[in-house]
């Protein structure tokens, strides 16, 4: 008896429920018309045969979070049916992850693509071609910067829309610099000055160093050792470059520092990060990415205290590393339409420039870099713009990147901790390079 | 009740756990042997037999036997420090002591811990600048990335972790041992150490034979402590570089699933070696009364 008096309680109140909610959207339209906007009367006419759906929007830098979550509440006041959830997951398990969600088929409807990455998952059929829309003229990939629309390109399919792009920055604490007296750096700055002003800020005895002497590849030594001519990979992508006197040359300069004491050792740059370091104002000088320039503005111990230069010349050249983002969808998402939708909002001008005014990365939309560099206007970021003329690409676009990428952080990381030699350290990667690169053919 | 229908109850009672060992244990465990003969492409959807060409390249690599060696080592160092210091603790524990409750707490508190967040406090221990551990000894040694040192922490940190569990298992089989037993040493004139040498221990073996091979094999498993505290750029890696982390390397890192199989199935035949040989030894030492 008790029992059935609870179930018929449920029931009713199921219904309820139901009944209120079918009431909200009866409302929810009346409202509309109400309203008297005759697209938005449009808009929900069709809509009634719509039904809302959630699409996913997954990416990995969490200080664009916010941005990222503007563009899709921007969209979805344009398209109310289609309400978006972004989700983060860190660089360091973000690939682990997608790499287990793409042949299980539950991919995100729409994420970020790298493109040391892209071209796994585009010729395993796994990211959705938009070439017929491309063709169509409902996007043009015309509108991005520096050629930035043919890196989602595979044997002539088009999977992605670009994001943004970035290049490497030299960071700087101008308090240290003013208690040295050392003037701050420049366009006229090379690497001899760099090793030079670096030991002359350091102070080991109170944890102070001149630069963070890390062991990185895009925002560390590629730079390095394209600016003292060497390479990483070869320009056709069969060779690994990092065996070239130039490369080692450059690698061993950096690796000085070290010694030098103008840089923390390998395990304190371990233990902290040198972004983590410089935040806190123990660093003088890093190399950096643009689309960290979020996360070095979040730490209140160097806001207003730091800026950036281009990154030192080399004997060669300024190296710098250029890399862009792309938005790509699944192939086996369950709201194709809906994603497309969102996709082609998220490479539209709308939507760089509300990442561009929230500082969150350079905007890959042409004309729109401006408002970024704005964005922050007591910093320097027009270096960044500046330096992409000269930029080399990332070496990413072989199917043998993600391989080789993956093992060169393990083999430099006993070169940077004393285990082996600088010199036996890049041959080591070469030979590993070369190797990967042949088992991938 | 018939008999049938008696095990169609007992089967039913067992299908969960029986479902879930199935589906989440034997059948990747099995899936991983198939995995070894394999060359995958594209995520696994593409793939290709090509026989026993993993083991054979397996074999040849001087980094799997390194592994192995550090794998044995903790194996080594590890197991007869968690029995030793169980017991103890639990020997201690079963004494009629002041706060005795208080303190089995505090010994079991490691096992409810959640593991991340213990490895960075372990982390700010083992730190070589600021480190409590160098600071407690006046040292100032590199703990985790210093190739001499780095096995001995993670033993440390294992042991610390493992205590709790154990000292438990020991507790109980403490607490099965008759009353009266210990009532006639006493008679007899067997007190202190005499009386754990001769009563304690004998009967506590059973206890102590499962807790060993349980830990063996645990051990044989060890991977987070290395993820969590040494971490992939530690310079120290390839020193304490275990199986299971050399799997997690190739299967998640290099993309090289077939390669990961090989090594865990090397491992499953080295633990089924290795219960084996504890089982034969078992004879010689467990007392069953």
């Amino acid at each position: 008896m008790n029992m059935r008096q609870k179930s018929a309680a449920a029931v009713a109140g199921a219904l309820l429920v139901s009944s209120l909610a079918l009431a909200g959207c009866g409302n929810s339209n009346d409202g509309g018309e109400a309203a008297g906007s005759p697209s938005a009367g449009g808009a929900s006419a069709g809509g009634g045969s719509q039904k809302s759906v959630t699409i996913s929007y997954t990416i990995w830098d969490k200080n664009q979070q916010p941005a990222m979550e503007a563009i899709a509440e921007a969209f979805t006041k344009q398209n109310p049916n289609i309400k978006v959830k972004v989700d983060v997951i860190p660089w360091g398990e973000y690939w682990t992850k997608m790499s287990a969600a793409a042949p299980a088929g539950t991919l995100p409807d729409v994420f970020w693509m790298h493109g040391g990455q892209f071209i796994k998952y585009a010729t395993g059929q796994f990211l959705e071609p938009i070439t017929d829309k491309v063709q169509a003229g409902e996007i043009d990939l015309n509108n991005y910067a520096s050629n930035l629309g043919s890196i989602y390109t595979l044997d002539g399919q088009n999977y992605g829309i670009p994001k943004d792009f970035d290049t490497i920055g030299l960071a700087y604490n101008k308090e240290l610099f003013d208690q040295a007296g050392i003037p701050y750096p420049d366009d006229t700055w090379d690497y001899a000055k760099l090793a030079e002003v670096a030991k002359k800020l350091s102070q080991p005895d109170k944890g102070i160093y001149g630069f963070g002497a890390k062991m990185d590849t895009q925002a560390g030594y590629w730079n390095d050792m394209l600016a003292n001519g060497g390479h990483i990979i070869s320009a056709d992508m069969t060779k690994s470059g990092y065996d070239e006197p130039a490369s080692i040359e450059a690698l061993k300069a950096r690796y000085q520092m070290i010694l030098d004491k103008a840089s923390p050792t390998h395990q304190q740059m371990t233990d902290t990060d040198t972004v983590e370091m410089f935040k806190s104002g123990k660093l003088a000088m890093i190399f950096d990415g643009s689309w960290d320039n979020g996360n070095l503005a979040s730490s209140d111990i160097i806001k207003g205290k730091y800026d950036w230069a281009p990154l030192p010349k080399g004997k060669v050249a300024r190296g710098n590393i250029i890399n862009g983002l792309g938005n790509v969808m699944s192939a086996k998402g369950k709201h194709k339409e809906e994603s497309w939708q969102f996709l082609k909002f998220l490479g539209s001008k709308e939507a760089a420039e509300i990442t561009a005014r929230m500082g969150a990365a350079i905007p890959a939309y042409k004309d729109t870099q401006d408002e970024w560099v704005k964005s922050k206007p007591d910093l320097n970021l027009q270096v960044f713009i500046d330096q992409a003329a000269d930029a080399t690409p990332y070496p990413s676009g072989s199917k043998s990147y993600p391989i080789w990428f993956a093992k060169e952080s393990e083999i430099m990381s006993q070169a940077w901790g004393g285990a082996i030699s600088i010199e036996e350290g890049a041959k080591q990667v070469a030979e590993m390079m070369n190797q990967a690169i042949a088992d991938e053919k | 009740m018939n008999s049938k229908s008696r095990y169609a109850w007992a089967y039913l009672m067992i299908a969960p756990t029986l479902i879930g060992t199935l589906a989440f244990w034997f059948w990747p465990a099995v899936y991983s042997i198939y995995l070894g003969f394999l060359k995958s492409e594209n995520f696994g959807l593409v793939n290709h037999w090509v026989g026993w060409a993993n083991y054979e390249r397996l074999f040849k690599d001087d980094e799997f036997w390194r592994n192995l060696r550090n794998t044995m080592q903790y194996v080594v160092l590890f197991v007869p420090a968690t029995i030793v210091l169980s017991t103890l603790f639990a020997v201690l524990l079963n004494a009629k002591i002041k706060g005795r409750s208080v303190y089995r707490v505090i010994y079991y508190l490691p096992q409810v811990t959640m593991a991340a967040a213990a490895a960075m406090v372990w982390v700010i221990i083992f730190a070589q600048d600021y480190g409590l551990l160098n600071s407690a000894l006046g040292t100032h040694i590199a703990w985790i990335s210093d190739k001499r040192f780095a096995m001995y922490a993670l033993v440390i940190v294992g042991v610390w972790g493992a205590i709790g569990f154990n000292m438990l298992l020991i507790l109980a089989g403490l607490q099965g041992i008759p009353r009266p037993l210990y009532e006639a040493a006493e008679i007899d004139g067997a007190v202190g150490f005499r009386r754990f040498r001769s009563i304690t221990l004998p009967l506590l073996t059973p206890t102590l034979f499962f807790t060993s091979i349980v830990l063996v094999i645990g051990a044989t498993q060890i991977f987070d402590s290395i993820y969590l505290i040494i971490g992939k750029t530690n310079v120290a890696l390839p020193a304490v570089r275990s199986l299971v982390y050399a799997y997690y390397q190739n299967a998640f890192i290099y993309y090289d699933q077939n390669y990961g199989a090989v090594i865990v199935n090397v491992l499953l035949v080295i633990n089924l070696i290795l219960t084996g040989i504890q089982f034969l030894l078992q004879k010689k030492w467990v007392v069953y009364d």
